[in-house]
């Protein structure tokens, strides 16, 4: 009887066993049968990605320069911020990190333009809907939690190293902030501007894009802000799984206790994130300078 | 009444603690438990038998190869590392070694080890004129990378380990980049693994870097490929090989060095003379190894639990390791 108290009445190490290698064998089953199909699903991102690298390493470096202080301006129509962009790229390819700086600029583009299309809509459709709202939080809690390679090494087994299985890495783990502040965003709008709309006559569509999206604007920037900080938080992870960029050298520094390795590659990467945030949440400044007008009226 | 009791029992506990901890104060200290399997299993073999059969404690501290030789050098902490493969720290290592602060407790503590190049054996049964590297080298359009398919794809090693950078000398002095391949980093073991399992679960081409013994040689039957040349000489290999493409701009096609796994103990530990006994006779077969290492695999077995399983099923092993009496208690305590 005491006993029953002392050791938790546990699964016997058989059974346990002989569970886990159900799972295991049924995994390996299925991927040696549909592993090639669902390769060959991923293919265009995968031609996408590398053709995008290519570009940006074959492209002279003044010239990517040039274009990504136009794009700060055109973004967040300021000078200091191109300025200050130009000056963190020619520090970057001054020490030599250029390449791993492409790469990485490459697959952080595609998985925040990839979180950001998949993760506004999925944000809307949730605060129209308390069901999806109770299906889908628990789903993003999972992805926010879940030890990254618990679900890497299934879709290693999938699809092997490289560039597909890190972009997954990154959108899972990237994803939830924007699906989240966009919800809480449209669910926070005030009810009686939303009566407002529908006494002038709104329909569904002119309500959720006229009212809703706008004043929820804030909070979706937030959710941007924190997408693309996360995403590239994440590279050095997907490093861990063979994605070229400058996760490498971070990976090689821990490793080995170079310090000034790290740090640079580090920082780099910091840089970078805020390059990305800057130039889009000023131009989410710009689309709602409306509030601002208000003030001064 | 009930108070009293309470506090009896709880007294009682406390004491049963005391005594535990005092009776093996004499020969206590940490282990590295290494973070891959043969290693970990080593440490648990060694937790089990130190603290039944001898009435030590141990207290396992986890930990790569690099990072743990740092400690122990700097920290004398831990105090035992069962299965350092010597080779990346080889220069400190002699140093410490000199001065006094660490020493080999046993050279070679797994037999028929090492590291190289291996392909899947469908590769052979399909190409069976493979007899050696240089015939490899010839063929990189079956290998082709997922990135560029018109380049063969070498899997090298992983970021940050020692053999990353002897992998990009190598493969410079064979100049497999004129012979039409690119070096893949796999950026971990995660993902060593898992490109080198994708590939001989489904029975296709693989080619590159890893070592024995691991389960998954054992498992997929990996086969190790014969470099083609002889060893080029220490000079060549310690000097420039080991040290990467950075400081050593000319490296010499080379066979693999030859392996040196050691367990490394510090002064402390060198004065225990029974462990020290135990250290110097505790020699894993490999294929005994390898065994183990695919049981582990199968039944996503920790260390602990393989270690529970090897002195299970192969007492006859570990039974030379260790005096009669204590051989009793780690069989009573199974």
């Amino acid at each position: 009887m005491l006993e029953f108290f002392e050791e938790f009445p546990e699964m016997s190490r058989g059974d346990l066993r002989d569970f886990k290698k159900a799972i295991d064998s049924a995994f390996r089953s299925f991927s040696r049968t549909n592993g090639e199909a669902i390769e060959s699903f991923f293919d265009p991102i995968l031609w996408f990605l590398i053709w995008l690298e290519k570009l940006l390493l074959a492209t002279p470096w003044p010239i990517i320069i040039l274009v990504v202080a136009g794009l700060c301006y055109l973004g967040a129509r300021s000078w200091k911020l191109s300025l200050g962009s130009i000056l963190i790229f020619v520090l970057i390819g001054y020490l030599g990190m250029w390449e791993d700086t492409m790469s990485t600029i490459a697959l952080i583009s595609v998985a925040t333009l990839l979180c950001i299309s998949i993760g506004i809509p999925l944000g809307i459709w949730m605060a129209r809907s308390d069901r999806v709202q109770w299906l889908v939080t628990p789903v993003l809690d999972v992805m926010q939690t879940i030890p990254i390679f618990v679900y890497l090494l299934p879709v290693l087994m999938l699809l092997g190293i490289g560039k597909v299985p890190g972009l997954i890495a990154v959108c899972v783990y990237a994803m939830p902030p924007i699906v989240r502040l966009t919800n809480l965003g449209i669910r926070l709008v005030d009810k009686d501007i939303l009566e407002a709309a529908d006494a002038f006559g709104a329909d569904k569509k002119q309500r959720l894009f006229g009212v809703q999206i706008p004043l929820a604007l804030p909070n979706i920037f937030a959710g941007i802000n924190q997408t693309i900080m996360m995403a590239l938080a994440m590279v050095v992870i997907a490093s861990m799984i063979g994605v070229r960029g400058l996760g490498i050298p971070v990976l090689q520094a821990i490793q080995n206790q170079y310090l000034a390795l790290g740090l640079m590659n580090g920082l780099a990467i910091v840089a970078l994130a805020i390059i990305f945030d800057r130039v889009l949440q000023n131009y989410g400044k710009r689309l709602q300078q409306h509030r601002e007008g208000r003030k001064n009226d | 009444m009930k108070k009293i009791l309470v506090t009896v029992a709880l007294v009682a506990g406390l004491l049963a603690l005391v005594i535990r901890y005092a009776s093996a104060e004499y020969c206590e200290f940490q282990m590295a438990d290494m973070n891959w399997p043969s290693a970990s299993l080593i440490a648990n073999v060694d937790k089990f038998i130190l603290e039944e059969g001898y009435g030590c404690k141990v207290e396992l501290i986890p930990g790569a190869t690099t990072a743990t030789f740092i400690t122990m050098n700097e920290k004398g902490k831990p105090h035992v590392a069962p299965e350092l493969w010597t080779n990346s720290v080889a220069e400190p290592l002699e140093k410490a070694m000199d001065e006094g602060r660490l020493f080999s407790a046993i050279k070679g503590p797994i037999t028929e080890l090492g590291e190289g190049w291996w392909v899947t054996p469908e590769t052979l049964e399909r190409h069976p004129e493979f007899k050696t590297v240089l015939d490899i080298l010839e063929r990189p359009d079956l290998f082709p990378a997922k990135e560029d398919l018109s380049k063969g794809e070498f899997i090298g090693c992983p970021a940050g380990w020692g053999c990353q950078l002897t992998n990009q000398s190598l493969f410079i002095a064979f100049e497999m980049e004129k012979k039409g391949w690119v070096l893949v980093d796999p950026g971990s073991q995660a993902g060593l693994d898992g490109s080198m399992s994708k590939a001989a679960q489904r029975g296709d081409n693989w080619f590159g870097y890893y070592w024995a013994p691991t389960s998954l040689i054992g498992k997929y039957n990996m086969k190790l490929m014969d470099f083609g040349v002889p060893f080029a000489g220490s000079e060549n290999w310690d000097g420039c090989v080991a040290k990467g493409p950075e400081e050593c701009i000319y490296p010499k096609p080379s066979a693999w060095t030859e392996s040196i796994v050691q367990t490394v103990v510090t002064s402390e530990i060198k004065d225990m003379t029974e462990v020290m006994n135990y250290f110097s006779k505790r020699i894993f077969p490999g294929p005994i190894m390898n065994s183990m290492l695919v049981y582990m695999e199968d039944n996503q077995a920790q260390g602990a639990d393989g270690a529970i399983e090897f002195l299970e099923k192969h007492s006859e092993t570990w039974i030379n390791w260790i005096s009669l009496e204590a051989a009793k208690k780690v069989k009573k305590a199974l």
